[in-house]
């Protein structure tokens, strides 16, 4: 057995034994209607939360609204059940489906302004839409109006004639539903789906430029949230017979959104933990009623200013983690390594000797009247590690900026193996072969040495969200194959041994090295390094110079690189290129660069420049 | 005409109201990045107090707005000291989640104190209201638009040419650097509670002269607007808060006159929504992108 299926497994049997213990309870009468009723709340509730921890927590993106896709859901699908004729049995999933799939449309509505806003200004969206929401189905006739929408079929009657048994029947249904939620945002938030979700959160800009298409993971993520929130509204309608508009405002929103906080952002965990907590607890303190809130408001600011980042942080509970812990143990003790397979990268593209990978004609970007860079020509071949030199804001970094679609040039071309990229987005730039690192490290900070790889190796990999969530055949060949290549990689660059360091505690150096083999792992034809050696002392540089050229014999890449040690520059680059006020002034070999006069004078200055001539 | 001019002006004076509230938002906002929700609560503080020294004491005024200012500027200094100081280093969220808290706290001590029954605000002046051609202004009407606008000017006069406005700003801009050059973060912040919540306290009382009920959930609708009017000015900026609390205000009390009661709420999240896609960072705000 497989660690994959023994995980699995055994959270089947911790289900199927808490959906037992339950019913059993059910049953016999020990939980009598009143408490079975909380415990649906509770599966509800716990929809909810995980589902707005795809947004909050995975995406990170704060969204004040998630109620108002509730009531899509709840209103939706009461009024299918009412309307359609046919047995309930049939009829309520169904309008779960329904109703989940208008929400998820308004969830997608919700997104598009996502992908222009960030942080609080999209949690002021979010808020408007679901207050704007409410408004509407106040005042709608179909929805009842301010009076609402009453006489909804409720499941827990409504499954059979027997009361007992409609209530275990409801419970069966609400348990379910909510352990395959559940189940589903865990394998899709473990996919290169979810990866890439959360590698918007750690870096949008790295996310983007390692082959992540941004804008539709973001828009994914809230039709995902928005849809698993309409079944919980659809779910909530059959289970109070009873719907006001008011029962979704913006207070509903934020005590989600405690409740995911509480938790842990991003732990669906302790979203689950939270929920059955913060149900239970008013009931718990229902005999105090006057001081009820004001406990729980104390509790709140308490636990905030003791446990900021909530109780389990973005860690998940897991059975198989203990068990997995003790068996990593037995084998450091007693069993070497098993060797793993290798699998070298093969060059994806034909051989491109004689012609160049990539090459600029008149490139340029002017930002209003101010020209950046222009008339830039560059070319590179295969298997070449070209400089790219030149005084601070000579335009270097714009250059890259104008290769990588961050800049959209305002003249000229950019070819790439002949075709031209110009105008693409960056994610299609980097699935066309140009990977970057950049100035400032932008890792994936939170995920370990080996997701920051894997995030890069999306673009290469093929199965889709509902592969994910099902984890079909295809997801578990292409992760299986994933896992060993990016071990792989980890090897050549000797950091196998931090695979499971979060990037952010990676020493300095290594987070540089990281960032390299990241940029590698989108296969790339051309590399682009941005100022690899800064902050490198000498022996760290010299060993940086040895990784390059590594790279260059093991990858058939093309190296562009923007540097300022002229040791490491004059030592490994076959060509220069000089740029100063965004215009190439020079293009040579390192010794031809050495020795230019116009070199000279950019670095150095006019007279500096004279009198180093005449000594010379 | 008259209609709309009088609607017009009701929006002004709710929307005066609503710039004077958003100030506090905006000023905390800029400087320590956190949605302070309890602020709309602290116009529920200066509320009671002023109810209280205006009804039980028998007092004046001013008297009472002084208390109402006063009280309101202890109050937020000490949730400032007790419930943000400590997370200023945590993710914002945590912030974002311990102001929601304070919020509770607040609403449901006066639930307990006061009870849920809302309390009649007693009136304070009573000044015939000025016609002209039909147009109908009240005294307060003036007085609020007036007393907003001159206390928006001074707070901008302040902001940038005094020492401690210097100091605001430069930590709005970069809070670590700003203590690197030898300004003292703490009180700098302490400062910007202070009189976010001393322009609160005043609100709270010109707001009750336009509403005259007082009781414990009072202040959450009107400080949500004041927010909304902060972000669609463009949040932490003060002139925008004016400009967005005015929006608000006449696009409120126009959709309440000429469209529906109920929708007016929908037409200003409309209209927020309608202005952040088109400028994403408000009506007055800079857009800064991300140097890569």
């Amino acid at each position: 057995m497989n660690k994959k299926t023994k995980s699995l497994s055994l959270n089947l049997l911790a289900t199927l034994a808490l959906y037992l213990l339950i019913t059993v309870l059910i049953a016999s009468g020990a939980i009598n209607n009143y408490l079975a009723n909380i415990i649906i709340t509770i599966c509800i509730t716990i929809i909810m939360t995980s589902s707005l921890n795809v947004t909050t927590g995975l995406l990170g993106q704060l969204a004040l609204g998630h109620a108002g896709f509730m009531a899509i859901g709840a209103y939706v699908s009461a009024l299918f059940t009412k309307s359609v004729a046919l047995d309930f049995g049939l009829s309520l999933p169904l309008s779960l489906l329904v109703g989940g799939l208008v929400a998820a449309l308004f969830g997608m509505l919700i997104g598009i302004p996502a992908l222009r806003l960030e942080g609080d200004y999209l949690a002021i969206i979010t808020l408007g839409f679901g207050e704007i929401i409410r408004v509407i189905i106040v005042n709608l006739d179909i929805t009842g109006g301010p009076r609402g929408l009453t006489r909804i079929t409720r499941m827990s009657r409504a499954f059979s004639d027997d009361r007992l048994l409609s209530s275990i029947i409801a419970f069966t249904f609400v348990f379910t539903i909510t352990a395959l939620i559940i189940a589903s945002i865990f394998t899709l938030g473990r996919s290169r789906h979810g990866r890439a979700i959360i590698s918007i959160r750690e870096n949008a800009i790295a996310a983007e430029a390692t082959g992540i298409p941004t804008t539709r993971y973001k828009l994914l993520a809230f039709t995902v949230a928005a849809f698993y929130a309409g079944i919980a509204g659809g779910l909530f309608a059959h289970q109070t017979s009873i719907i006001e508009s008011r029962m979704f405002d913006f207070n509903k929103s934020i005590e989600y959104l405690v409740m995911v906080v509480l938790g842990g952002m991003g732990s669906i965990t302790g979203s689950i933990i939270s929920s059955i907590v913060l149900v239970s607890l008013p009931e718990l303190l229902r005999g105090m009623d006057k001081y009820r809130l004001i406990i729980y408001s104390v509790l709140l600011i308490m636990m905030m200013l003791f446990r900021p980042s909530g109780l389990l942080g973005t860690r998940e509970f897991s059975m198989i983690r203990l068990w997995e812990r003790l068996e990593v143990l037995w084998k450091r003790i007693f069993r070497r390594h098993e060797a793993q397979t290798k699998m070298p990268f093969q060059p994806r593209y034909d051989v491109w000797d004689d012609k160049p990978v990539l090459e600029t004609h008149s490139l340029g970007i002017s930002f209003g009247g101010l020209t950046a860079a222009e008339k830039i020509d560059i070319c590179l071949m295969n298997d070449e590690i070209v400089g790219l030199i030149g005084p601070n804001g000579a335009g270097k970094t714009t250059v890259f900026n104008l290769l990588t679609g961050v800049y959209t040039p305002t003249e000229g071309q950019v070819i790439l193996l002949g075709n031209p990229i110009q105008g693409k987005m960056t994610h299609q730039i980097t699935a066309d072969g140009i990977a970057r690192t950049f100035q400032n490290i932008r890792l994936f900070k939170s995920l370990s040495a080996l997701d920051n790889i894997k995030v890069a190796f999306h673009s290469r990999m093929q199965y889709s969200p509902i592969s994910a969530i099902i984890r079909d055949a295809k997801c578990q060949s292409e992760e299986r194959g994933i896992d060993i290549r990016a071990r792989e990689l980890l090897r050549v660059f000797e950091m196998e041994a931090q695979a499971d360091v979060p990037a952010g505690s990676l020493p300095y150096g290594q987070q540089r090295k990281l960032e390299i083999c990241r940029a590698l792992a989108s296969n790339p034809k051309v590399l682009l390094l941005d100022e690899p050696a800064a902050g490198m002392n000498p022996s760290e540089t010299a060993e940086l110079m040895q990784t390059i050229k590594t790279i260059r014999s093991q990858f058939s890449v093309a190296i562009l690189l923007i540097e300022h040690d002229m040791k490491l520059v004059m030592g490994i680059c076959e060509r220069i290129y000089v740029l100063n006020y965004g215009r190439v002034i020079a293009h040579g070999t390192p010794e031809e660069i050495r020795n230019n006069k116009e070199v000279i004078t950019a670095y150095l200055g006019q007279d500096q420049a004279h009198t180093e001539a005449s000594h010379a | 005409m008259n209609l709309f001019l009088n609607q017009l002006i009701n929006g002004l004076h709710v929307g005066s109201i609503y710039a004077l509230i958003a100030l506090g938002y905006t000023m905390v906002y800029g400087i320590v990045k956190l949605i302070n929700f309890a602020h709309g609560d602290i116009i529920m503080v200066g509320a009671y107090t002023a109810v209280i020294v205006l009804m039980t004491l028998g007092w004046s005024a001013p008297v009472a707005l002084l208390a109402a200012v006063v009280v309101c500027v202890i109050f937020g200094v000490l949730i400032e000291r007790i419930a943000y100081k400590p997370l200023r280093n945590s993710p914002r969220i945590s912030s974002l989640i311990t102001a929601i808290g304070v919020s509770m706290l607040l609403q449901n001590a006066a639930l307990l104190i006061f009870g849920a029954q809302p309390q009649p605000f007693p009136t304070v002046l009573n000044i015939e209201p000025i016609k002209l051609n039909g147009i109908q202004i009240s005294f307060v009407t003036l007085l609020t638009v007036g007393i907003s606008a001159v206390l928006m000017i001074l707070l901008q006069g302040f902001v940038i040419g005094s020492k401690a406005g210097k100091a605001m700003r430069a930590a709005s801009e970069d809070y670590t650097t700003a203590q690197l050059m030898g300004i003292n973060v703490n009180t700098t912040i302490t400062l910007t509670f202070a009189i976010g919540c001393a322009l609160a306290g005043i609100g709270s009382f010109l707001f009750c002269m336009a509403y005259p009920a007082v009781s414990p959930t009072m202040g959450s609708l009107p400080g949500l607007k004041a927010f909304i009017a902060a972000v669609l000015g463009g949040i932490g900026i003060i002139p925008g808060a004016m400009l967005g609390g005015f929006v608000m205000g006449v696009a409120e009390s126009l959709t309440k006159a000429y469209i529906s009661t109920t929708m007016s709420d929908a037409v200003v999240y409309g209209i927020l929504i309608l202005v952040l896609l088109v400028k994403p960072t408000g009506l007055l705000g800079k857009t800064t992108s991300e140097k890569v």
